[in-house]
């Protein structure tokens, strides 16, 4: 029971981490960016291509990772996003899964369909306490959750840059009339974004294994965790990520493992039936 | 409807393609490009007139698919078995669409995507109804009142017929009451409520119409390959059939029947490029949709106008 626990929430908190990625850029662009899920598996390939093919030390092949990903976040920014400012959100939609299809493919030819392990970056004896056991790895992604969540709280809520993407996803013309630069804060949104993937990237792949193709449920997963949590809100995210990792987890062992992926789609439908705009509110409405 | 020249010309180059070629690979491939234009047909009544997004397409066809399978092995006659497919298609729109299509956008995108992935996990791990992965094999084939089509090449002329019966449908209801109170729907929610139209049951109506169009194709699919097995409705295929309507330019019905075949057989003509093909063909979508918002259709049209056809 305790086990279970302690593996749904470590399973959640990645849900919850690819899903403030999915935050950063909706709550600067009100896009929701279908390829999130291909940015997560193209963060753990980066970080495998560092730290096993180079040889990198784990420490700096993170970082490499994270470099690598905001630099992405910007070309993504530039292919997706530019070409389609003010076009119908459905476009858009169609759009970003074109791009997680390009991403997904590319990964294929440079890095084959065979999974792949990448090193924790952490090592030792796993914790144990009252017969539960947590491995360093999951220490260290609760631990990464914790620090991210933080980060970016203080960075959205309490610096210049927060406000001006509130301001830029308020109303995008009239915080380009008053001078903020909504450019450059688009781009730092979509690159934050995209980095905060690769981290859940990085994360996933030693005790998942990376594979091309693992972007696409688990970028569908982070969009259920917006959708129960209400899109856009950080407590939200964060809250239906866990979660959603404790229900399956819970779900996997006690009613079928075969419908483990039903659960998440299962429990999105039931909230939109019943509380349209997710348990958390959605922070702005929607543009029509 | 007008006969058009062109209209007249396009159904005779149709009904005479069997007899420029046996290749009965080609035929097989155009026979899976017309299924696959009736369901984005279907598609185009949701998303190309009445404005909302819908990946639950593929699973629609899927699910029409499987009745029928099931239901011609089970025994049933095969206009029963297609029947009950249709029904058994028309009743899942229905349980989906009238609770879920008040949700917009994204919400609604989510919504489809998740039950077409619900209905996946079914059909892959009800194994012993459904033969999970490796599908379905022996399936009955088509039986009209004792006629039993035989080879590409019968099959290839009902799938002209339900194609040419599907586009007439669509034809006409385009320019009804009901294909209008659609399109004032997709143009403004607001101003369609204003002048009495009923939004909701509009978009219920299409999304019917259409889980029904794929429905048909579903169960021609079944009895005419014989073989059905969860890869051919996955997701994915729900994209593709997205994609098609897209390149082919919403809302327009010569667009969605180019559209489908044109993305069928291109992947068959480009199978030299391996993995390249997908990448290029999401950089095509994406090209397509920043450049030409109106797809293929679009730029019919505009030689239309040029040749004084008015709109």
């Amino acid at each position: 029971m305790g086990q279970l626990i302690v593996n749904g929430l470590a399973l959640g908190s990645i849900y919850a981490l690819v899903a403030l990625g999915l935050l950063m850029i909706f709550n600067t662009v009100q896009i929701v960016n279908f390829a999130q899920g291909q940015l997560l598996m193209l963060g753990a390939f980066i970080g495998i291509s560092s730290a096993v093919t180079q040889e990198l030390p784990i420490a700096i092949a993170w970082i490499v990772t994270m470099a690598a990903m905001a630099l992405i976040g910007i070309v993504f920014m530039v292919l997706v996003y530019l070409p389609l400012r003010g076009r119908s959100p459905f476009l858009v939609i169609l759009t970003t899964i074109s791009m997680g299809i390009v991403l997904e493919n590319l990964a294929l030819i440079i890095w084959g369909p065979l999974p792949v392990s990448l090193p924790s970056p952490v090592h030792g004896a796993p914790l144990r306490f009252a017969g539960v056991v947590i491995s360093m790895h999951q220490a260290f992604t609760f631990a990464t959750l914790i620090v991210v969540l933080t980060l970016q709280f203080l960075l959205l809520t309490r610096t210049r840059f927060g406000i001006l993407m509130q301001a830029t996803a308020q109303d995008l013309r009239t915080a380009r009339l008053v001078g903020i630069p909504v450019q450059r804060t688009i781009a730092v949104a979509f690159a934050s974004g995209a980095v905060l993937s690769g981290i859940a990237g990085l994360l996933v792949a030693p005790t998942y294994l990376a594979e091309p193709t693992m972007g696409g449920s688990l970028g569908l997963k982070a969009f259920v965790v917006s959708v129960i949590g209400g899109f856009g809100s950080l407590p939200g995210a964060v809250i239906g990520g866990l979660s959603l990792g404790l229900i399956e987890t819970f779900g996997a062992r006690y009613i079928s493992s075969n419908f483990r992926d039903a659960y998440a789609f299962i429990i999105m439908i039931g909230v939109l039936i019943a509380w349209p705009r997710g348990l958390f509110g959605e922070k702005t409405s929607e543009k029509v | 409807m007008r006969i058009s020249p062109y209209l007249a010309l396009v159904a005779a180059g149709a009904l005479s393609i069997p007899l420029l070629t046996h290749d009965n690979y080609v035929i097989q491939l155009l026979n899976i490009a017309i299924l696959n234009a009736i369901v984005v047909l279907g598609l185009n009544y949701t998303t190309g007139w009445t404005g909302q997004i819908n990946f639950g397409q593929a699973a629609f066809y899927g699910l029409g698919a499987y009745s029928t399978a099931l239901a011609t092995k089970f025994g049933l006659p095969w206009i029963a078995a297609s029947f009950s497919a249709i029904l058994v298609v028309a009743l899942a729109s229905l349980v989906l669409g009238l609770p879920t299509l008040r949700l917009r956008t994204h919400y609604l995108a989510m919504t489809t995507i998740g039950f077409a992935e619900i209905v996946r996990l079914i059909i892959v791990h009800w194994e012993p109804v459904t033969g999970g992965t490796s599908g379905l094999r022996d399936i009955p084939g088509i039986d009209l009142l004792g006629w039993h089509p035989q080879g590409q090449i019968q099959h290839y002329y009902i799938m002209i017929a339900v194609l040419a019966l599907a586009v007439v449908v669509a034809a006409r209801i385009r320019h009804s009451t009901v294909g209008r109170a659609m399109i004032a729907t997709k143009d403004s929610e607001i101003a369609a409520e204003q002048s009495g139209v009923d939004t909701l049951r509009m978009k219920l109506l299409a999304f019917m119409i259409g889980a029904i169009y794929a429905g048909i194709a579903g169960c021609l699919y079944a009895s005419s390959i014989r073989f059905i097995s969860p890869d051919s409705f996955s997701g994915t295929q729900a994209v593709f059939l997205m994609t098609m309507l897209i390149v082919g330019g919403m809302g327009s019905i010569p667009g969605c029947v180019a559209g489908a075949l044109a993305l069928t057989i291109l992947p068959e003509a480009l199978r030299f490029l391996g993995q390249w093909y997908l990448v290029l063909y999401g950089l095509g979508v994406i090209g397509i949709i920043a450049l030409l918002p109106g797809g293929l259709a679009s730029v019919i049209s505009v030689r239309k106008l040029r040749w004084g056809h008015p709109q």
